[in-house]
């Protein structure tokens, strides 16, 4: 569990991006029980994993995320029936992705919570903090964000001159 | 610029305590698109919905989020003020920060900080929220009940007594369920079946109730005031409408010695049967496993002797379809049982206890034949082994119930009533025999309950021993029970002649599968939950289905009844009115940018999108378009995430408002 | 040095002229999509042939690049008069019609298919004054597993004997892999830096049949439009998730980059993944659904916690 007393020189932006009948309600729940975990995360609410595309993630990787947690219902628990199952394939592909492009797949957590798992929600926020916590800074992302374009390199001193100026 | 009202709550001191609510409103203050912002100690009292009113008409307001608990609490306490004073409520939103930050976090700097972003967050929800109008769909004033014991048999008589009709399905060839199995019942020892048959009648005579025994649900469809039911009819080899009960086809039959499962397998029964007496219906069915007929070709006694012809081999199962508007889920429990455990199962056995080994060792509802006049003794209590009467019979309580390391934690609250009414029961018809009962602690709640338990000890002379057996095992035609008084500090010994195990409440076969089938959430032990475990006892999450007795978790006969009548009135209040209002979170296809790829028609859960042509004035086609149902969308929104050129969108969770969002973490 | 005869390509034309001289004459179809010889030796460029003069223009040879069922996609509306339609296909173009068909966009009996015998054609930068061989042939056909056109009307041409050539796309492939996520981060980092953003891999994909593409839209902005290295990024994880699963594997986007990002090697990590996951391979029969329009109930779930 979280001690609230140790300072780190490192707090990760956690974004989580969870479904409101399930994971939410968990999370609800940790509430209501009074668990403690780090306060770290962001919860947006879906109505459903199937409704989580899988650009929000890669947006929140962009905008600043240390990490990223999608969380739903257990497979057969749906609200929705089948939302959950879609999108576990749509997670599967796009996480492949991601790691192809070489994210470090430790910074992308899935997992599903049920309203009844108040301590599973605090434990999969907990390890995915600290895990990002140890990892640092999501730096590929935020220097990207930073660069400008190279498809001209800057070959000649005055060609620099002259972008410098800019 | 948008005009929002920002209102953060205290809640008490719930979250001023870890967060500094003012400083969260301050920040709220500074945000783009924020024109008004407050603190207030309980938004959700009279006052707090008053200044949340007021501030509406004095700044202008065009949307309005409330930093409180979780939507999930009082969304719709805000939406319906922000709509009295005159604003689309779909544009009021709740930021949760106390069951997702004051009451997890103590740094209050940084809880001071996620509440913040929180309200951050929210806000850039709200300035891009659509004002939605409800969508109104009608009702189909028909109830669907599932389960014929006493819960079903109550709500479809309550449903039915209002006026409504009621299509009332079971599995078993007739209803009753397990109260018909009852010999009497507590706390006031009445005879279960003198109550419960002329209720099983009034069913069968209902104008407004149809019956389908020995059916099953195969397939739910539709959504709340427009359910599509198919139920599947099993072959029971007899013609229901020909059949007139006489009774003579289950006399000849020459295949008489099955042990009949309503007398938990202790009597007989022939292969054409009627379960119990007084069935309703009390039309016969051919166990076809164990028929003559079907397993060789050759007998046909029961077709000869059948006045009316009703005998039909060639039955096939039938699929009706229904049309309903609410469905009541009472589907019942059924009984731990010891000895039949597949491998994989997550509850372990008690091989310990002997069940299924030892043949005097029996389940409580195996007591209740023994017990009952119409069982297979008489109601005689005769042990199943030699038919002798016991002198001495040791009940076992929480027998797999309260047992987590064997995979069931909870409590199945009917067997400390039931098992001190089985010896008064024993002690009634043997009045010299001895009942001792091993318990971990008495639970006796409700009315009448405890003075009933104490009349067993004080009056009808039941020793109860406080610990748990450790051994059992056969000496010389008796069976030895080895156990600790923990409260003498003793162990004991009994020899017994008859041991009752009072074994765990637990769901029915195929409750996880019905579930799907009605896409209705069920605990880990395949119990039904309802929406909320209090102020939504008997609803479902999934509208339009209601849960009634001990499907939903272990209960006795009044707390069934009750709830059975709850869920009644519910679906009554919602026949109450011919359309219905639901939530407009719904996909809707933008036409313009859509192509038709219909990736979103094969993701959908519900069947909800099909193509749609659309034609010039000439009637020429231009092109072929997704178009969502508006009735049938559950609004999840698989279909936008899935839409390459995101052209169909869901209202209330738009890409817009989401990217807004991320982009103000 | 490996070489494929030319004599094949020549029968194949041949084959195709008279099969879209006969179409078109009997007005079994409106129109022919192929191949016409370009200006400069070495190259062909698409062509819809309307008349029986146009098809006697039309050939096919190792220039035979283009992926022609782009041209029956949505996204290329009008150049394709009305009506029914014939079109020479390679085994790539035949998958991308397959997938366009799965996907509602084009009706099989609106089409009368070509299936060309394909040895293989030009990679962008081989030689095309020499024969085709194992200097200039292109990386996907080095691996083709549909050289002989099946579920086609018609089959032009016989294939040759075809040489074992190097799998140098697989091998890039391997070699990605085996990187650490840092190492491959790198790698996608330059490339998608000289990224213009001219959307060519965008223009010329037969499934970027969209009327809008998500990447143009402002409201809101889910992938940065203008040429930064953040935005290049973005686009290209936003493309080839929206190809996975669809994806015929022509390579054309690879092939028209004037940049030179390997872009096909997203798109043939996705298909590798969705095969071995879901075995999905895009293939010459139209399916119903694709693997990420479906599911399993026990669908490998070993990711989530």
């Amino acid at each position: 569990m979280h001690s609230a007393e140790k300072k780190h020189d490192f707090e990760p932006k956690v974004v989580a991006f969870v479904c409101t009948w399930c994971t939410y309600a968990g999370a609800d729940l940790a509430g209501t029980s009074r668990m403690q975990y780090p306060p770290n995360v962001r919860v947006l609410k879906f109505p459903c994993t199937g409704r989580i595309d899988p650009v929000f993630i890669l947006r929140a990787f962009q905008k600043g995320a240390d990490g990223v947690l999608v969380s739903g219902c257990h497979p057969g628990d749906c609200h929705y029936m089948a939302g959950n199952f879609h999108a576990r394939r749509r997670f599967a592909a796009f996480r492949v992705l991601l790691g192809f492009v070489g994210v470090d797949l430790n910074r992308l957590q899935f997992s599903w919570v049920s309203a009844a798992e108040g301590g599973k929600w605090v434990e999969v926020v907990t390890e995915l903090t600290e895990r990002v916590r140890a990892m640092g800074p999501m730096r590929e992302f935020k220097e990207l964000e930073q660069e400008e374009q190279w498809s001209a390199t800057l070959t000649t001193p005055e060609l620099q001159q002259a972008y410098e100026s800019i | 610029m948008s005009r929002i009202g920002v209102f953060v709550c205290h809640c008490g001191e719930n979250i001023s305590r870890t967060v500094d609510v003012e400083r969260v409103a301050g920040e709220a203050a500074q945000l783009p698109g924020v024109a008004y912002s407050c603190d207030y100690k309980y938004m959700c009292s009279d006052p707090g919905q008053n200044l949340l009113k007021k501030a509406l008409a004095e700044h202008n307001l065009d949307g309005v989020l409330v930093a409180a608990c979780s939507p999930r609490m009082h969304e719709k306490t805000f939406r319906k003020a922000a709509q009295s004073a005159g604003l689309n409520p779909y544009l009021c939103d709740m930021g949760n920060i106390r069951e997702h930050c004051s009451w997890v976090h103590e740094d209050r700097e940084a809880a001071t900080a996620k509440a913040s972003d929180i309200v951050k967050l929210m806000v850039e929800r709200v300035k891009r929220g659509k004002a939605l109008a409800p969508i109104t769909v009608p009702v189909t004033k028909r109830a669907l009940v599932i389960g014929g014991g006493i819960a079903g048999i109550q709500a479809a008589l309550d449903i039915a007594d209002a006026g409504k009709e009621v299509i009332l399905v079971e599995r078993e060839p007739s209803i009753g369920g397990h109260m018909a199995q009852l010999s009497e019942t507590f706390p006031t020892l009445d005879c279960s079946q003198c109550i419960m048959t002329p209720k099983m009648v009034d069913v069968a005579n209902h104008p407004n109730i149809t019956l389908y025994t020995y059916a099953e649900i195969e397939k739910v469809d539709g959504y709340i005031g427009n359910f599509q039911v198919t139920i599947r009819r099993k072959a029971r080899s007899v013609v229901e409408d020909k059949c007139t009960g006489c009774g003579v086809c289950t006399s000849k039959c020459p295949k008489k010695k099955i042990p009949n499962e309503f007398d938990q397998n202790l009597g007989m029964r022939s292969a054409i049967y009627v379960p119990f007496p007084q069935a309703v219906p009390n039309t016969p069915v051919i166990d076809r496993e164990n028929c003559t007929m079907f397993q060789s070709g050759k007998c046909g006694v029961c077709a000869k002797v059948c006045g009316p012809q009703a005998i039909d081999y060639e039955q096939q199962d039938t699929l009706v379809v229904e049309a309903v508007g609410a469905v009541v889920v009472a589907t019942g429990f059924k009984l731990y049982s010891i000895d039949r455990k597949p491998e994989e199962s997550p509850i372990k056995g008690y091989g310990e206890f002997g069940y299924g080994l030892i043949p005097d060792v029996i389940d409580g509802l195996t007591f209740e034949r023994l017990a009952s006049a119409s069982g297979p003794t008489g109601g005689k209590i005769l042990r199943p082994s030699d038919g002798k009467e016991p002198r001495q019979v040791v009940f076992i309580q929480c027998v797999g119930s309260r047992a987590r390391e064997k995979g069931i934690s909870y409590c199945s609250k009917i067997c400390c009533m039931y098992t001190a009414k089985h010896t008064m029961l024993y002690r009634h018809k043997v009045h010299d025999g001895q009942a001792y009962v091993f318990y971990m602690d008495a639970r006796t709640p409700g009315k009448g309950y405890d003075e009933f338990w104490r009349r067993a000890v004080e009056v009808e002379d039941a020793v109860y021993i406080r610990g748990m057996v450790s051994r059992l095992y056969q000496r010389d035609g008796k069976i030895v029970v080895m156990g600790s008084d923990t409260l003498v500090g003793v162990q004991v010994e009994i020899e017994a002649d008859l041991v009752v195990l009072a074994t765990a409440v637990q769901a029915q076969d195929g409750a996880d599968l019905l579930a799907q089938k009605l896409g209705i959430s069920y605990d880990k032990y395949n119990f039904y939950s309802e929406a909320h475990a209090k102020l939504k006892p008997v609803e479902c999450a999934t509208a339009g289905i209601y849960l009634a007795g001990a499907c939903q978790g272990p209960k006795d006969i009044p707390d069934t009844v009750s709830q059975a009548s709850a869920a009644a009135a519910k679906v009554i209040t919602l026949f109450s009115k011919d359309q219905l209002e639901r939530d407009p979170v719904v996909a809707k296809v933008n036409e313009k940018y859509c192509v038709g790829c219909l990736q979103c028609k094969k993701v959908c859960p519900y069947g909800a999108v099909e193509e749609k042509e659309i034609r010039d004035r000439q009637g020429n086609l231009v092109k072929v378009v997704a178009n969502v149902n508006a009735g049938v969308c559950g609004g999840c929104g698989t279909c936008q995430a899935t839409c390459p050129s995101k052209s169909v969108e869901l209202d209330g969770y738009t890409d817009e408002q989401i990217m807004a969002m991320i982009e103000a973490l | 040095m490996t070489t494929i005869n030319q004599n094949c390509y020549d029968s194949v034309t041949e084959a195709i002229r008279r099969e879209a001289a006969k179409l078109l004459q009997e007005q079994t179809v409106a129109a022919v999509v192929g191949y016409v010889a370009g200006r400069r030796p070495g190259t062909a460029s698409p062509a819809v042939a309307k008349s029986a003069e146009d098809a006697e223009k039309l050939v096919f040879s190792p220039a035979c690049v283009n992926n022609l069922a782009l041209f029956l996609s949505k996204a290329k509306k009008g150049i394709v008069p009305k009506g029914k339609t014939a079109i020479v296909a390679k085994g790539c173009d035949l998958r991308a019609l397959a997938g366009l068909i799965g996907e509602s966009q084009l009706n099989r009996e609106d089409l009368v298919v070509i299936g060309v015998a394909c040895a293989g054609v030009f990679s962008a930068a081989g030689e095309r004054s020499l024969p085709l061989s194992d200097a200039n042939i292109a990386a996907k056909c080095r691996e083709c597993t549909i050289h002989t056109p099946e579920g086609v009307d018609v089959v032009a041409g016989t294939l040759p004997q075809l040489p074992d050539f190097d799998p140098v796309e697989a091998k890039e492939l391997a070699r990605l892999e085996a990187m650490t996520p840092q190492e491959r981060w790198a790698f996608w980092k330059e490339h998608f830096s000289r990224c213009i953003r001219c959307m060519a891999c965008r223009q010329i994909c037969p499934f970027c049949y969209c009327e809008q593409c998500l990447c143009d839209r402002n409201r809101p902005q889910a992938v940065e439009s203008s040429p930064r290295p953040a935005g290049n990024l973005a686009w290209h994880i936003v493309r080839a998730m929206h190809l996975a699963g669809r994806c015929a594997g022509c390579a054309e986007c690879e092939r028209s980059c004037p940049m030179d990002i390997p872009l096909n090697l997203l798109n043939r990590r996705m298909a590798q993944e969705l095969k071995e996951q879901y075995q999905y391979e895009a293939g010459t029969t139209p399916q119903e659904k694709g693997p990420l329009n479906q599911y399993r109930e026990d669908d490998d779930q070993s990711f989530i916690k």
